[in-house]
């Protein structure tokens, strides 16, 4: 048994959350949880050059680009809040645990902005499969913030109903996409003149802190619609289904985040008709993830995309334009018949 | 040294065109593909790695009970293969090991064996099985992230099942402990090498003793055959005539797992060291990272730079910096490989151990194009630093 936790950071009244790394994935929960503690939250803008910029130069050289996005957001939240909020997500499941990234990402704030006087407050959640630890967790940070119990199960509750409506709301609007899709397919299909072209649907698969950053995948969720292209983001699949589906594909993936985007895959492969894989440079779960994937998934065209911080969005562009192509032309019949 | 810090032009984009399924969205299990012959002996094969290859070939021979195939001295061939079959930006040792693996199989070798880990090790074996089969080789993989939900249970089933059925457990856990022995007796050995190697005055003395501890090793077969071993070998090492200075420059080396110890991953880092005339102490080894490994309590070693556990070698990686920058340590060494994402999320903690203590601390990326000369330039400007501080602080 743990001591029962002090009231040690009860002062901290404005709590700064940069918008970076698992903000995409917990960012309601979060948000929820301190306001219901009774916090001001402060969550950092949106990523933009400056902020890539300020990170790259606080951050170790060979860091991936996200976490490099990540330090400047903590960087641009200095001054602005009593604390930042940088949780620990260590891997104590081996088939659901995270990049190393989010289990050292507390200590790498706390001794990167040690001489600046940035206070991080944190919470350690272990093993993500295991919901009563992760309640456990979240319950010592509130009473670390001198909430009661009753007050810290209360913000819990609703922070947990926050996260899971918006992780409904977003599978609903897939499911709902992808039925209009199904219809619109038919109805094409059926036109005898062939006067309305076709709808074209692609699978955006990539890490939420990359797929749903506009400043890193911006462009290219951009250009895909600009093409007259629908984009479906693989993150926001049902995490429980698509997670299930991932063991299909392989037995000893260790990465929650990985195994529901090949899960997502998995299941809308034949409703979609292309894939794009957005990795961060040099991003480590997908340095390998990326290479299964290309290997054991056929039937779909492919494109996988890798993005730093010196690319430019015309080289995307065009590489985006020309994968478009290729699918238009092989929904005309090109490839099978010709 | 190639540039690892910049993305390739020709990795920026891939395109797969594969229109019609050829197989399963599945990535190889371990069912048989092919039918061994029932009366062959079966080879078995690890990777290579470090100094430890007398302990991979008793824990085939004495707890599987296989034949254990011993590897050649690698050679640039090996890192070539690896190399072309992966992909450009997985760390280095996914690459050293697969060329492992396809020198073993064009030797013979029916198992190959990978472990598992916290980190991308944990994907190593599934993801270099399914590159071999693509590859065309037939095997199969004794992987111990395979069954890691049942810990030791699920580890027993899978070698039953895949390597030996007829396994004596009672005797295969006897032996098991000395296996863990055999590699706590080579790390108390190595310490003693690294730590004296460098001032022998008969150039070659440590490493022909240390020749014969290895042979010795290979040829133990119980408990009782290694700690003889150790003690012939220890007496032998200690008999060796030195020439140490009273305070000789002292060098520690943390880092990865695999680069900061395997000599071909970090191109002969102990022998350069030792070759200045440096002492070097090295904390990283599966003694200290397996067998008497207590992270929490280690981590307490370090607690005014941890909070919690960053990653699968790190808490090591900082706790033996700042225990060599205590002990007044002329330097350290972090080693590690390109793209590793623990250890080099462990260097903004070791810029602080190394202001606090004003100790240099030389940061070493390895990648299989690294130039063996690149290192001698940079590991020579280390040690002359270091010998000059030594001199002022006299």
């Amino acid at each position: 048994m743990a001591l029962i936790p002090q009231p040690d950071l009860a002062d901290v009244q404005v709590i700064g959350i940069p918008r970076g790394l698992l903000y995409y994935r917990y960012g309601p929960l979060w948000e929820t949880f301190f306001a219901e503690l009774g916090r001001t939250v402060v969550v950092s803008d949106d990523t933009d050059r400056a902020i890539v910029d300020a990170g790259t130069l606080v951050s170790v050289d060979e860091v991936c680009l996200a976490s490099k996005a990540y330090m400047g957001h903590v960087d641009s939240l200095t001054g602005r809040c009593d604390a930042v909020f940088v949780p620990c997500y260590a891997s104590c499941d081996p088939r659901a645990g995270f990049c190393t990234k989010f289990q050292s990402v507390t200590d790498m704030v706390a001794n990167t902005f040690r001489d600046r006087g940035v206070r991080v407050i944190s919470c350690l959640v272990e093993n993500v499969s295991k919901p009563k630890e992760v309640r456990q967790a979240y319950l010592d940070l509130a009473r670390r913030l001198g909430a009661g119990p009753a007050q810290a199960k209360h913000a819990w509750k609703a922070a947990m109903h926050a996260l899971e409506a918006d992780q409904r709301a977003k599978a609903a609007a897939q499911d709902e996409t992808l039925r209009l899709l199904a219809e619109y397919r038919q109805v094409t299909a059926s036109d005898p003149t062939g006067s309305h072209e076709r709808p074209l649907a692609i699978l955006l698969v990539a890490h939420p802190y990359i797929a749903h950053d506009e400043y890193l995948c911006g462009t290219i969720v951009e250009s895909l619609e600009s093409m007259g292209v629908t984009v479906l983001f693989a993150d926001e699949t049902n995490h429980a289904r698509s997670y299930k589906a991932s063991f299909d594909f392989t037995d000893t993936l260790p990465w929650v985040i990985n195994r529901e985007l090949i899960g997502s895959i998995l299941l809308l492969q034949d409703k979609v008709d292309g894939i794009v894989l957005v990795s961060a440079f040099p991003c480590g779960p997908d340095s390998m993830t990326d290479d299964a994937i290309m290997r054991y998934i056929q039937g779909t065209p492919i494109l996988n995309l890798m993005i730093d911080a010196q690319s430019g969005t015309a080289g995307v562009e065009t590489r985006i334009e020309s994968f478009v192509d290729i699918l238009r032309y092989h929904q005309k019949g090109g490839y099978v018949h010709g | 040294m190639a540039d690892i810090l910049t993305l390739p032009q020709e990795a920026r984009s891939r395109i797969a065109v594969e229109l019609e399924k050829h197989r399963e969205p599945k990535m190889p299990t371990h069912r048989k593909k092919y039918k061994r012959d029932r009366h062959k002996r079966v080879k078995l094969a690890f990777f290579r790695y470090c100094y430890y290859d007398p302990a991979f070939k008793f824990f085939a021979e004495q707890v599987l009970d296989v034949d254990y195939l011993t590897l050649p001295e690698a050679t640039r061939r090996t890192t070539e293969i690896g190399e072309q079959n992966s992909t450009d930006y997985v760390c280095t040792p996914f690459k050293h090991i697969l060329g492992d693996y396809v020198e073993a199989l064009e030797a013979g070798a029916d198992i190959l064996v990978q472990f598992g880990g916290p980190c991308r090790l944990g994907y190593y074996g599934e993801l270099q099985e399914a590159i071999l089969r693509d590859m065309g080789y037939q095997f199969d993989m004794l992987n111990f992230s395979r069954g890691i939900e049942e810990g030791a249970i699920g580890w027993t089933k899978q070698c039953l099942k895949l390597v030996n059925p007829d396994i004596n457990i009672p005797h295969a856990v006897r032996q098991l402990a000395a296996t863990a022995n055999m590699a706590v007796k080579l790390d108390e050995a190595r310490d003693f090498y690294l730590a004296n190697a460098g001032f022998e005055r008969e150039r070659g003395a440590f490493k022909r003793a240390w020749a014969s501890y290895e042979d010795a090793l290979r040829a133990a077969t119980c408990d009782r055959d290694i700690n003889e071993a150790f003690r012939a070998a220890m007496d032998a090492m200690r008999a060796i005539p030195l020439d140490k200075p009273a305070d000789p420059v002292r060098i520690g080396v943390v880092g990865e797992m695999f680069t900061a110890i395997d000599e071909r991953s970090n191109l002969n880092l102990d022998e350069k060291l030792m070759g200045m005339g440096v002492e070097v102490h090295r904390m990283m080894n599966l003694t200290n990272r397996y067998v008497r490994y207590n992270e929490p309590n280690l981590r307490r070693g370090a607690a005014d730079y941890l909070t919690y556990d960053m990653g699968p070698t790190s808490t090591l990686t900082v706790v033996a910096a700042r225990k060599y920058a205590q002990e007044g340590f002329d330097g350290v060494v972090h080693a590690k490989s390109a793209g590793c994402t623990p250890e080099i999320d462990c260097m903004p903690v070791l810029q602080q151990v190394s202001a606090d203590f004003s100790m240099p601390i030389l940061y070493l990326t390895y990648d299989s194009q690294t130039s063996d000369t690149g290192l001698d330039t940079r590991l020579e400007a280390f040690y002359d630093m270091l010998s000059m501080k030594k001199e002022k602080t006299k």
